[in-house]
C-alpha cells in the first residue's frame, strides 16, 4: 500500500486545548477517504495540520512524501483543498476567479474547466459574492478541479448544501476519476452523505483516531447480534459489558441484542454460548456504516482499535 | 443516464448490489447483447459510488463472461447464449434465503413454505377473470 499521507504521533493544542492527539494516520493512494467524527472531534484541524496551515505542536505528518511544515508550490499545484469556511475573493465574477486561478496552475485543464462550469450551471459574470452557500463551493470546487490535483482535499464539503446542489458537488468530484492517479480525503460529521462513496474511513473522537481501515474491513467485522435466551427475564438491564468486543449490549426479556465489533461466525457463536449457555438461537445481521458509527458513538472508548 | 437503476439498501455492500442489478438487468433483458455498458465514469458518476468499486463491478463482469470489451467500441453485453436457468436461479437466491430465514424464525417447515409459495404463485398466475 502506498501512502499519500502518513502522519506520526500528530499533535495540536490551542493553548490549553488539545484539538488532536497523538494521530496516527495512513491514507493510501487511489482511496477515498473519509474523516469523519462528531463536531469537535479535531477533524478540520487535522486536515490543516496536512494542509500547512497550522503547524503541529508535536509529532509530524507526511503528504506525497514531504514533512507537511515544508510542502510549497511544487506540491500545492497538485493538491485541491476545499474547506467549508474557504475565503473566496468575493467581489470577483466567478470567470475572474477561475482566470485568476489558472494563472496559478500550470496543469490547468481549460476543457475540464468549461465542462464543470456546465456541469455546475455556474455563472460565470456573477460576482461570487451574489452566489448561494451551494453555488460558492461548486466554484471553490471547480477551481480545485480544473488543474487535475492528485490530492483533493474537502473539509466537510456538504454542510449546509441542499441535497441536489450535493449531488452534483459529488459528480463533479467523482469527474476527476478520469485521470489514473488521485486520492480523496473528505471530513464529514454525516457518514450517510459519504456511504456509498468511501472504502476507507478514519474516525476521530474527542481528538485521537478511534480507527482507521478498510470500509469493506469494517463491514465485514462489525455485526448486529440477537440471540434468544431460553430462561430470560432474570437478566441485569443494562447488564454488565458481557465481552469487551461487544458495543450496544440490550436485555429485554428473552432477547439479547448487541454489536459485536469482531465478528466471525464460529466464534462469535462460541463467545455467546460460553457467555450465555441458555442461548437457543443466534442470528446475526450486516450494518450499514452509519449503523456502525452509532454504536461507536454510543459506546465510547472500547478496544475497538483492535483489529 | 444508466440503463438500469439501483434502490440502495443499507447494511448490504454496494459492490454486491451493483453487480445484482447489473446482473438482472442483462438477465431479465432489459440489456440486451451489444449494448453499450457504462463506463466505470459513468457508473461512479451516476450511482454515486466509489470508482475503485464501479471497477470492480465492471471486472467482475467481464470475467463472468456477461460483458465484453470490444476494441474501438468499449464495453459490451456479450453475445451469449440466453442466460442460463443456473444463472437466473441465482439472481433469486438472496430473496429465497431471506423467506428461509423468516420461515424458521417462525418455526415454519418446509412444507408450510412451499405450500405457501405455491398458493401465491396460483394466486398471481391466474388467469384474471
Amino acid at each position: 500500500m502506498n501512502a499519500i499521507i502518513e502522519t506520526n504521533m500528530l499533535s495540536f493544542r490551542y493553548g490549553a486545548q488539545e484539538a488532536v492527539r497523538d494521530l496516527n494516520l495512513t491514507v493510501p493512494q487511489g482511496s477515498i477517504f473519509a474523516l469523519l467524527g462528531p463536531n469537535g472531534a479535531g477533524k478540520t484541524t487535522t486536515l490543516k495540520a496536512l494542509m500547512n496551515i497550522v503547524e503541529p505542536t508535536s509529532g509530524e505528518a507526511f503528504v506525497m512524501g514531504v514533512p507537511t511544515t515544508r510542502l510549497g508550490p511544487t506540491e500545492f499545484q497538485r493538491i485541491g483543498y476545499v474547506s467549508e469556511n474557504q475565503e473566496l475573493p468575493e467581489w470577483m465574477t466567478v470567470g475572474a476567479f477561475l482566470d485568476y486561478c489558472r494563472a496559478l496552475y500550470p496543469t490547468w485543464d481549460a476543457a475540464f474547466c468549461s465542462r464543470l462550469t456546465e456541469q455546475f450551471q455556474l455563472p460565470l459574470d456573477r460576482k461570487l459574492k451574489q452566489l448561494s452557500r451551494g453555488m460558492k463551493m461548486k466554484a471553490a470546487l471547480l477551481s480545485s478541479l480544473a488543474y487535475r490535483p492528485r490530492l483533493l482535499v474537502l473539509d466537510e464539503p456538504f454542510s449546509g448544501l441542499d441535497p441536489l446542489a450535493r449531488d452534483e458537488f459529488i459528480s463533479g468530484m467523482l469527474a476527476l476519476v478520469d485521470e489514473s492517479d488521485w486520492t480523496i480525503v473528505i471530513s464529514s460529521h454525516d457518514i450517510e452523505e459519504v456511504e456509498r462513496l468511501v472504502d476507507w474511513v478514519g474516525f476521530l473522537e474527542k481528538g485521537g483516531l478511534r480507527l482507521c481501515e478498510p470500509v469493506a474491513k469494517l463491514l465485514e467485522r462489525f455485526r448486529r447480534l440477537e440471540v434468544v435466551l431460553a430462561t430470560g427475564a432474570v437478566r441485569e438491564s443494562p447488564p454488565r459489558l458481557p465481552h469487551p468486543d461487544w458495543l450496544d449490549v440490550s436485555v429485554q426479556s428473552h432477547a439479547l441484542r448487541f454489536v459485536e465489533s469482531q465478528y466471525q461466525a464460529d466464534e462469535t457463536n462460541r463467545r455467546v454460548q460460553e457467555i450465555y449457555p441458555d442461548a437457543k438461537e443466534i442470528q446475526s445481521s450486516p450494518m450499514s456504516l452509519r449503523e456502525i458509527f452509532v454504536a461507536l458513538a454510543r459506546c465510547p472508548q472500547t478496544s475497538t482499535l483492535k483489529k | 443516464m444508466l440503463p438500469f437503476q439501483i434502490q440502495f439498501k443499507p447494511g448490504q455492500t454496494v459492490y454486491g448490489q451493483v453487480v445484482y442489478g447489473a446482473k438482472k438487468a442483462i438477465v431479465s433483458g432489459l440489456l440486451r447483447p451489444a449494448d453499450h455498458f457504462p463506463s466505470v465514469r459513468q457508473l461512479s458518476q451516476e450511482l454515486k459510488i466509489n470508482p475503485n468499486t464501479a471497477h470492480k463491478v465492471v471486472s467482475a463482469l467481464i470475467n463472468d463472461g456477461l460483458l465484453e470489451v470490444l476494441p474501438g467500441v468499449g464495453t459490451v453485453v456479450a453475445k451469449s447464449p440466453a442466460p442460463s436457468r443456473a444463472a437466473r436461479r441465482e439472481l433469486l437466491s438472496n430473496d429465497v434465503e431471506r423467506v428461509v430465514v423468516e420461515a424458521l424464525k417462525l418455526e415454519l417447515g418446509l412444507d408450510d413454505v412451499t405450500s405457501a409459495i405455491t398458493q401465491t404463485w396460483q394466486r398471481i398466475t391466474k388467469p384474471k377473470l
